[in-house]
């Protein structure tokens, strides 16, 4: 069935693979009609470490999708991750020569290009030039200067870049099942789309998707993203430390955290303890429930409290009017709420994706937040607004120039 | 302007000179010493010491000292660290003229033979009593040469790290993972010593060039001294568009630096980039960026840039530092150590009282040397009295008692002597040593340090934690 209009999200993450099937309606709202996800394997930190493994994974996610939305996927939105992926902002300049006064569309490109000339590592490849603020003679303000009269054009960019080679491993693990990578986005970028509506963008926002293996952020000031940041750490290490801390197989540790975790510490009645039940390969006993919160209220603290550290040393944190936004499969434990709230000191709301017609049970789950989130970002590349003008150019040159060579 | 470029100058020109003298002790000593001249040195002294006559006249440095003239009669030592040190006592007078009036004194020699393991503490010593900095610059055998070579190199570098303000050491087991296997066995000794020489010429090269941002001597003393005398040093050398990026990484590469994981326990470090008249600010920015990821957010950085026209299109990074701090130290220690760093005028006490021979004159537990000088003027009729008493009181902290019991124990003979040294005055004492102990206990625990199923992917580190290893652990958090 050949349906117009269809986005495809792919998000490789480190504990499921998940591809999101949405339509976009004539109204121009989306609507999800299918999701198809996998746990996933051969995945580390959300970079795959095991190609082949995570290929099959990969495709046992599209063929998923594709049963449960009645669709042919040829073409997906990728999202990237990874402890790789930095970014900085940068202000590009562009001086009209003297017998022009009107800027053009010309202009905006070169003012691009103007911003994205630094000095990078060779390794390193430019993911998106996302567009901040555009100043004409000094004025800031200008939402499209496009048409305006002026001499000089400025513009701050945010620049997200990341090592080329582990982009590419994403990229060919798609292409390698022949489906065309129509964009690459980097998750946190795209889990905003989801999660934020437009007047906190306004207002400032941070959104912290905590997931299996990353911690990716992104805070929104004016409207523009203002820095973004991925954090190699995710709940497949709060697993790893309860199994380590407390002696026990990694699967009952996952088992554990789900179930009973909860990172508000105090709440356990001394001396309370859990029981685990004995199964085959495991001698059952009883561990202390305080321990076990110890344990997972270390690791978040410390992921939240570097994540504020970073945000605080670019000296956005007063910037942020609408607070702190928590989504990704992590931000279900018990708790969270608190102890983020504690730690930014501003209100924090546990966020999933923003409603969207179609298969309600998806968006009611934080774990899904980045995958909608994709669709979202595909949606606004494909209806080429302005807000969104800086996202689109390209993408399909990108995608090039991450493969050339 | 003009003003200001002459500030600039002048300042450059005020700065009293750092006279570097580079001593080679014994066979492997005068080779490092060949190779640092083979590739070239600023204004500094080259002394060969050897008791080998032929190996001595085979040597290109500049002045030459011949020790144990009437102990070996211009042979060799024959792997006797005992006649080693014996010859160079003969030739206290020679050794002291030829070191005199230098500020820093590298120190070179391969420990484990007779030469280098015997007579290099004791040309450490004299340099020390001529108030230089002492960096001792050495090589381990290859665990194949031998137990007992090992243990005698083992020894003597107990002894240097006691007396040396740093200790560059490195482990030839170690080279061989800078060298291929197949590679030609001169090739191999080549490149252990260009590693060797690469440090002496770095530290020098930070000491004299002028620079933009200027590392003078006194940071070059911070850093060194202020450590447990175990020095990390890194040098890396690369040219081409990405040429920041990958001088730093060769410069963890070093051996030295085991990848830069051990930046991470340092307190100190000095990074000198330098490169021709084309070096960027965004080129220094991203050594320093990535360097920041090494290393914990007490580390104080010194950060050095040169401009040297000679260096054309490359660019250098060097990395000195040196491990452990004050801090960490039970207190006891850390009172003599911030003694030691504030006087450290007190040095030539330690010459007060006249070595044994081969008998340490210092504690050979690698607690600090000078904090003993420090001591000495206490005690300093008893140690005179009875001489071989020496060593015992010494090993002892300020306010224990000596035993008598430990000193009759003890025989004169050296090689023996650290394995009942250290074990036997260790049980009668109870509460200083009882601290020793810990702290042994503490450093032993990092290593099984479990990071679970991320051992073997890409560690994620932070501000110097390490993210895999559970926070819990990294906090001292009780778990049950």
């Amino acid at each position: 069935m050949a349906r117009e209009n269809i986005y495809v999200g792919l998000e490789i993450g480190t504990s499921k693979i998940c591809a999101v099937v949405a339509e976009a309606r004539s109204d121009g709202t989306l609507k999800v009609v299918g999701v198809g996800t996998v746990p996933a394997r051969g995945v580390r930190k959300g970079e795959i470490v095991d190609f082949e493994t995570a290929k099959r994974c990969v495709h046992d996610a599209i063929v998923d999708a594709e049963e449960k939305s009645d669709v042919e996927i040829s073409e997906v939105y990728l999202g990237i991750t990874g402890s790789h992926i930095r970014s900085f902002n940068n202000r590009g300049v562009v001086v009209l020569e003297e017998d022009r006064e009107e800027i053009d569309e010309q202009d905006l490109d070169d003012v691009r290009t103007n911003a994205r000339e630094v000095s990078l590592p060779i390794e390193d490849c430019i993911l998106h030039t996302i567009i901040q603020h555009y100043y004409v003679d000094g004025q800031d303000g200008v939402l499209n200067p496009i048409g305006l009269f002026g001499k000089k054009l400025e513009a701050d960019f945010h620049i997200v870049y990341g090592i080329r080679t582990r982009i590419q491993n994403a990229i060919r693990c798609v292409k390698e099942l022949e489906l065309e990578p129509a964009d690459v986005t980097i998750n946190s970028f795209a889990t905003a789309q989801a999660v934020l509506e437009k007047n906190q963008k306004q207002l400032g926002a941070i959104v912290i998707d905590i997931g299996g293996g990353t911690t990716d952020f992104v805070v929104y000031v004016d409207g523009a993203v203002k820095q973004s940041g991925v954090l190699a750490v995710g709940g497949d290490h709060i697993t790893n430390y309860i199994s380590i801390g407390l002696k026990i197989p990694t699967a009952r540790a996952e088992k554990l955290k789900v179930e009973e975790g909860n990172v508000t510490l105090g709440t356990a009645f001394p001396g309370e303890t859990i029981l685990l039940k004995d199964e085959t390969g495991f001698a059952g006993r009883e561990i202390e429930r305080e321990s076990l919160n110890q344990i997972i209220h270390a690791r978040l603290q410390e992921s939240l409290t570097i994540v504020k550290r970073q945000i605080e040393a670019d000296q956005n944190l007063h910037y942020v009017g609408a607070g702190v936004f928590i989504t990704g499969g992590c931000s279900q434990i018990r708790g969270l709420e608190h102890l983020a709230s504690d730690i930014f000191g501003m209100p924090v709301t546990m966020a999933h994706a923003l409603p969207m017609a179609g298969v309600t049970s998806a968006f009611e789950n934080p774990q899904y937040s980045t995958a909608l989130g994709l669709v979202k970002y595909a949606h606004l590349v494909q209806m080429d607004r302005p807000v969104a003008g800086g996202l689109i150019k390209n993408a399909f040159q990108r995608i090039r120039g991450i493969f050339r060579n | 302007m003009v003003q200001l470029n002459r500030q600039y100058g002048g300042e450059n020109n005020t700065d009293e000179p750092v006279l570097v003298k580079v001593v080679g002790v014994g066979g492997a000593g005068s080779n490092i010493l060949d190779r640092v001249m083979l590739d070239g040195i600023e204004a500094a002294d080259m002394v060969a010491i050897n008791t080998d006559v032929q190996s001595l006249a085979a040597s290109v440095a500049a002045h030459k000292v011949q020790i144990g003239r009437n102990l070996t009669r211009g042979l060799g030592s024959g792997g006797d660290p005992e006649l080693g040190y014996a010859a160079a006592e003969e030739a206290t007078d020679e050794i002291r003229s030829v070191i005199q009036g230098g500020t820093v004194i590298f120190v070179c020699s391969g420990l484990g033979g007779g030469t280098g393991s015997g007579a290099a503490p004791y040309v450490v010593q004299i340099a020390k009593e001529e108030n230089a900095l002492v960096l001792g610059v050495v090589a381990l055998p290859f665990s194949f040469e031998g137990r007992r070579r090992c243990a005698q190199a083992e020894e003597s570098l107990t002894r240097l790290r006691s007396v040396c303000d740093a200790v560059v050491c490195f482990e030839n087991d170690r080279m061989a993972e800078i060298t291929l296997p197949r590679m030609g066995i001169h090739e191999a000794f080549a490149a252990a010593d260009l590693t060797i020489s690469q440090s002496i010429r770095s530290v020098t090269g930070i000491l004299q060039r002028p620079g933009l941002l200027h590392i003078g001597f006194d940071d070059v003393c911070t850093v060194l001294r202020n450590g447990d005398a175990r020095a990390l040093f890194g040098y890396g050398e690369a040219e081409g568009e990405n040429r920041a990026h990958d001088a730093l990484a060769k410069a963890l590469k070093n051996p030295l630096m085991n990848r830069g994981a051990l930046l991470e326990e340092t307190f100190h470090a000095i990074v000198h980039i330098c490169g021709g008249a084309n070096v960027t600010l965004g080129e220094v920015q991203i050594i320093m960026e990535e360097l920041n990821r090494h290393i914990n957010d007490q580390t104080q950085l010194f950060m050095g840039v040169g401009i040297e026209p000679r260096m054309g299109n490359r660019l250098s990074v060097s990395i000195l530092s040196s491990l452990g701090n004050g801090a960490d130290r039970p207190p006891a220690q850390t009172v003599q150590r911030t003694a030691r760093v504030v006087q450290p005028e007190t040095n030539p006490k330690v010459s007060d009282i006249k070595p044994d021979p081969w008998q340490p004159t210092v504690p050979l537990n690698p607690a600090p040397s000078k904090p003993v000088a420090q001591e000495l003027p206490h005690r300093v009729a008893p140690v005179e009295r009875t001489p071989e008493r020496a060593p015992d009181e010494l090993m002892l902290p300020p306010a224990e008692t000596e035993s008598p019991k430990s000193a009759s124990v003890r025989p004169p003979v050296a090689k023996s002597e650290p394995k009942p040294l250290t074990p036997a005055p260790a049980k009668p004492q109870t509460a200083a040593p009882g601290k020793k102990t810990e702290a042994k206990q503490e450093t032993l625990q990092f290593e099984p340090v479990s990071r679970g199923r991320f051992e073997k992917s890409e560690p994620t580190i932070i501000d110097g934690q390490d993210l895999d290893v559970p926070t819990f652990l990294r906090k001292n958090v009780k778990v049950r």
